[in-house]
């Protein structure tokens, strides 16, 4: 019965799905904001999370961060340190926006676009979206292990 | 543990290559940022030479705790709702109340002085007040209160105004109307 099971839940097309899913996001995230670095640089700072020498350091480096995860999670190049980071990016983005919500400061998310005016809708949003967002890295790596266990 | 270290030594590799490809490109782009300062400028653009805010603008102020607002309202209206936070300070007491106030003041990138109504004079006059006290970024939020309450923005009611004032003026009773100034002189 569980033999079954594992028949008919085609892990590694769902961990690639997942992948598909997370690198899309990133490399759909990093476009405006390498754009614009710029406005980027204003919403980085409107966090209030980082010392000002680091803000467009910040600025500049995590587009293209976003980018280069994102390509490597669509080639499948680096796919477990690109996974790994993912994870660690998508979980930093949101223990940022938990903090600043318990801070009182309602930022602009700046996840999809740098502008100021777009992308703006309550704390509480952000939060739960990014929430869903992290659970796409996460279940990809465990569909990858159990398709791995699979072909074991 | 091999697994670890491929993990680890894959992440590096990547964050070295974004690295390299973020400041390189920087460098060579005309609206490249300068890797020392940080963003001078802000979502919110304050300009001094106007005297006024817009609604948008006071609200990421608010939001992001970077300004302090002042109700010209008289003491009534202010107990009814204000701007959450907001402390009251009618123009016709900032004589008695400017010094309680002033400490409030300090460390704010903009004082925001407002009223209601499209013509209400009372946050004009109490700007006008406030920069001949030397206070700098002062701004008015036009017909404020109304403003404010349409697009929803945190409001109180009560008289708890920063600066602990309690009196209320003689004659201000009657229906007030939003958008219609009150305590117009004409």
């Amino acid at each position: 019965m569980s033999g079954l099971r594992e028949l008919v839940v085609p892990w590694a097309a769902l961990a690639w799905l997942l992948r598909m899913a997370v690198g899309g996001l990133l490399l759909y995230a990093s476009a405006d904001k390498i754009m614009n670095p710029q406005d980027f640089a204003v919403i980085v700072k409107d966090y209030r999370l980082l010392p000002d020498f680091l803000v467009n350091i910040v600025a500049i480096w995590l587009p293209w961060f976003e980018l280069v995860l994102g390509f490597c999670l669509f080639t499948d190049w680096w796919r477990q340190g690109a996974l790994f980071l993912a994870t660690a990016l998508l979980a930093a983005f949101w223990l940022a926006l938990i903090v600043n919500y318990f801070r009182g400061i309602n930022v602009n998310c700046g996840c999809f676009s740098s502008s100021p005016s777009d992308d703006a809708a309550p704390m509480l949003w952000y939060i739960g979206r990014d929430a869903l967002l992290l659970c796409l890295p996460l279940l990809a790596y465990e569909a990858g292990r159990r398709a791995r266990a699979q072909d074991a | 543990m091999r697994h670890v270290r491929k993990t680890i030594g894959q992440s590096l590799g990547i964050i070295a290559l974004s690295a390299a490809l973020a400041f390189g490109v920087n460098a060579m782009r005309p609206d490249g940022l300068p890797l020392a300062n940080a963003a001078s400028k802000s979502s919110v653009q304050l300009d001094s030479a106007a005297g006024e805010i817009s609604i948008k603008d006071a609200a990421m102020l608010f939001i992001t705790n970077r300004a302090v607002f002042l109700d010209a309202r008289s003491q009534l209206e202010y107990e009814m709702g204000h701007v959450k936070g907001a402390i009251s300070l009618p123009p016709r007491e900032f004589a008695s109340q400017f010094q309680d106030v002033k400490p409030l003041l300090a460390g704010k990138e903009a004082v925001i002085t407002y009223c209601d109504g499209e013509r209400c004079p009372l946050s004009i006059n109490l700007a006008k007040h406030l920069r001949d006290a030397g206070v700098k970024n002062v701004y008015v939020l036009k017909n404020g209160w109304t403003l404010w309450k349409a697009e929803k923005l945190p409001v109180e009611a009560g008289g708890k105004g920063g600066a602990g004032m309690s009196r209320l003026p003689g004659a201000l009773a009657g229906k007030t109307q939003e958008g219609i100034c009150r305590d117009c002189e004409n």
